[in-house]
């Protein structure tokens, strides 16, 4: 068997609904559909890019797979165990081997902690080392996200927030993890910074064979860091393929409209391009349309789209799209 | 074309508890008529102070310390606070980055569109609500009639920074001033913000100053960039002169640092190592030196002043000294499709 193809996380028709509070008192519960019904695999060692506006639920998606959110219905298989119905206790071996990265770097770290003792909190929790072991294991950390040993005994106020990162990131390797969800790691990072911090992930995977679920709205750096692109609209996924594929072929009209509205840093290039400018906003996802989500702002919706939801098919080579209208 | 903004030797700092913060540092930046000008550099390089200056906004403990800054040849400096107030949001309007917090959220967006209007063109009620509708025709905002008597909350980001561009346009001011105008908005809702802001510079034929980090927008928008770093110019030029011909090693860092969409292969992205300076003790030479890998002994002690390139191209390296090797910026990492 192809070692590379080896499934390490696989996502079944995951489904997150919060219920919304307020309204009158003897309105019925709404809820907010976040996730409905998304399926994908991820490769071992490979990195899965995860992209939409905010409010699509890609945010939603990585901490479900991680199970910082109970799913509402679905299955989530961790290596080949279904981690979906686990209670906390029962999740611990799996937390060992599953992180995350936080996206703002500011947030994510308690200021009245040392730079050790944050990164050493998961080593102190998993009982994995203590004394001299831990302190080794803290220096080798920092070293290899490009921070000094002397850097254990600061607070985090004391770094900028291309280090904070870094600092995040020993955190999410300190118990030597095989897949690590990136939630918009690079999104609050100065440009000549986010450049760093992509490149670290990038070694570190190599060195370590991790497997990154990387979610971001900034579809160039996606591209960018991705082996395959997932696309996001409200709570769905409408299409997944190849990172470069995805870019060079999109078929679905939301991600056309999407890579058409990038800004793209060469005058020449803007001049050329036909843009895509797509009417109003995202419908919420209390009440979302019925059909295709997409058709309120789709530039080709027709009747079918109202009616009947488009199913994932399959272009060829694993690009995957959910329209009525693609040849 | 005229001038139409003339900023000159522009200090500004922050008197803070740990001491002077410089946060601008002596520039020049001119706005014609018409023209729209793009300010790029990261976080802390001074392009929002710059902007705060312009419209004498800059917080405590914050001061302009020294230059001029002529608007339509009078020193904007020099005016009184009620002077000043006849000139924000008439003269020169200025579009915020973050539209959820700056609409007032106790008045209707009505009340808040309204208000402007009332105090700069002295319209009465009737007339005034007359223009504010019509302003929000402008914007596209469906419904304006009755969008008028809604409250910020019942607007999504998209729509608000739209009811923002409505209020700066309202008194067609000569100057618009956006400060990350969609920066915290989503991909396609930019583009809209952009091609809307596109339009209406064209129709009203007003300058507009943008500030961002973001090349992509000011390639799609501007016609001139600065780049600063660190308080200072380190380049200024057309927007042709900085993709194409960029002269300071900063802005090849920055051109270079940025994945490009129709990048064909998994290429390794060329960051800037480090990190810019602290403005509480800038250094004496170029702030740059730490980061820049064709760094000479000069470049430590002096700062380099501003090398003409070609006519309104200019850089502040010394590798454009006569004197200095020649160093020739490769398109590695740059695409040029």
């Amino acid at each position: 068997m192809n070692s590379s193809k080896d499934i390490l996380v696989e996502v079944k028709d995951l489904k997150k609904y919060f219920p919304v509070r307020g309204g009158m008192v003897a309105e019925k519960r709404q809820m907010l559909k976040a996730v409905d019904g998304v399926s994908f695999q991820i490769y071992k060692g490979e990195t899965l890019g995860l992209v939409g506006e905010s409010g699509c639920g890609k945010t939603t998606v990585g901490r479900t797979i991680l199970k910082l959110y109970a799913p509402t219905s679905g299955r989530v298989i961790f290596d080949g165990d279904d981690i979906s119905d686990l209670n906390d206790r029962q999740m611990r071996p799996y937390r060992k081997r599953m992180q995350i990265i936080f996206q703002d770097p500011y947030a994510s770290l308690n200021p009245r902690m040392t730079v050790g003792d944050i990164i050493a909190e998961s080593i102190d929790i998993h009982r994995i080392a203590a004394g001299e072991d831990r302190e080794a294991m803290i220096f080798d950390l920092l070293d290899k996200v490009g921070l000094n040993r002397e850097h254990a005994g600061r607070y985090p106020h004391e770094f900028s927030g291309g280090q904070r990162q870094r600092i995040g990131i020993a955190r999410a390797l300190a118990v030597n993890p095989d897949f690590i969800v990136c939630d918009e790691p690079i999104s609050a990072l100065d440009v000549s910074i986010q450049a760093q911090v992509v490149n670290l992930l990038e070694d570190l995977q190599v060195e370590m064979g991790l497997t990154y679920l990387f979610i971001a709205h900034d579809l160039s750096m996606v591209k960018h860091i991705s082996d395959r692109v997932g696309v996001m609209y409200l709570g769905k996924i409408v299409e997944i393929a190849e990172s470069s594929e995805l870019y060079s072929k999109p078929l679905h009209p939301y991600t056309q409209a999407l890579l058409s509205a990038i800004p793209v840093p060469d005058p020449d290039a803007m001049e050329k391009r036909d843009r895509i400018i797509l009417k109003g906003d995202v419908p919420t996802p209390i009440n979302p349309p019925s059909g295709c989500r997409f058709r309120t702002r789709c530039p080709i919706a027709s009747d079918i789209c109202a009616e009947q939801e488009p199913d994932m098919k399959d272009y060829g080579g694993g690009h995957m799209a959910a329209c009525h209208f693609i040849e | 074309m005229d001038k139409l903004l003339e900023i000159k030797d522009l200090h500004t700092s922050f008197f803070t508890h740990v001491g002077e913060v410089k946060a601008v540092r002596g520039i020049n930046i001119d706005v014609h008529q018409g023209e729209a000008v793009g300010i790029v550099g990261e976080s802390g390089c001074g392009k929002s102070v710059t902007s705060l200056s312009v419209m004498r906004l800059v917080p405590s403990p914050g001061k302009i310390i020294k230059g001029q800054i002529y608007f339509k040849g009078e020193d904007l400096l020099q005016k009184s606070e009620k002077e000043m107030q006849k000139i924000r949001g008439n003269k020169i309007a200025m579009i915020f980055q973050d539209p959820m917090t700056s609409l007032n959220p106790v008045y209707t967006i009505g009340d808040q569109l309204i208000e402007p209007l009332r105090l700069h063109k002295n319209l009465d009620k009737k007339a005034a609500r007359r223009e504010a509708v019509e302003l929000l025709r402008e914007v596209r905002i469906p419904d304006p009639e009755k969008r008028l008597n809604q409250y910020p909350h019942e607007f999504s980001g998209g729509m608000r920074q739209r009811v923002m561009i409505a209020m700066a346009l309202s008194c067609q001011p000569e100057l618009i001033i956006a400060d990350e105008p969609t920066t915290a908005l989503d991909v396609t809702i930019q583009a809209q913000i952009l091609e809307l802001m596109k339009e209406l510079r064209e129709k009203f034929n007003s300058s507009i100053m943008l500030i961002t980090h973001d090349l992509g927008i000011v390639a799609d928008l501007c016609s001139r960039i600065v780049v600063m770093y660190a308080g200072i110019i380190v380049e200024e030029g057309s927007v042709r002169d900085i993709f194409y011909n960029p002269k300071h090693p900063y802005t090849w860092g920055l051109l270079k640092s940025i994945p490009k969409v129709n990048m064909t292969s998994r290429q390794r992205l060329i960051p800037i190592d480090g990190q810019p300076p602290d403005l509480l003790k800038p250094p004496a030479g170029c702030p740059f030196v730490p980061r820049c890998r064709y760094a000479m002994r000069i470049c430590q002690e002096q700062c380099p002043g501003l090398y003409s390139v070609s006519d309104d191209h200019n850089a502040a390296c010394w590798l454009l000294d006569s004197r200095a090797p020649s160093v020739t910026w490769d398109r590695e990492g740059v695409s040029l499709k």
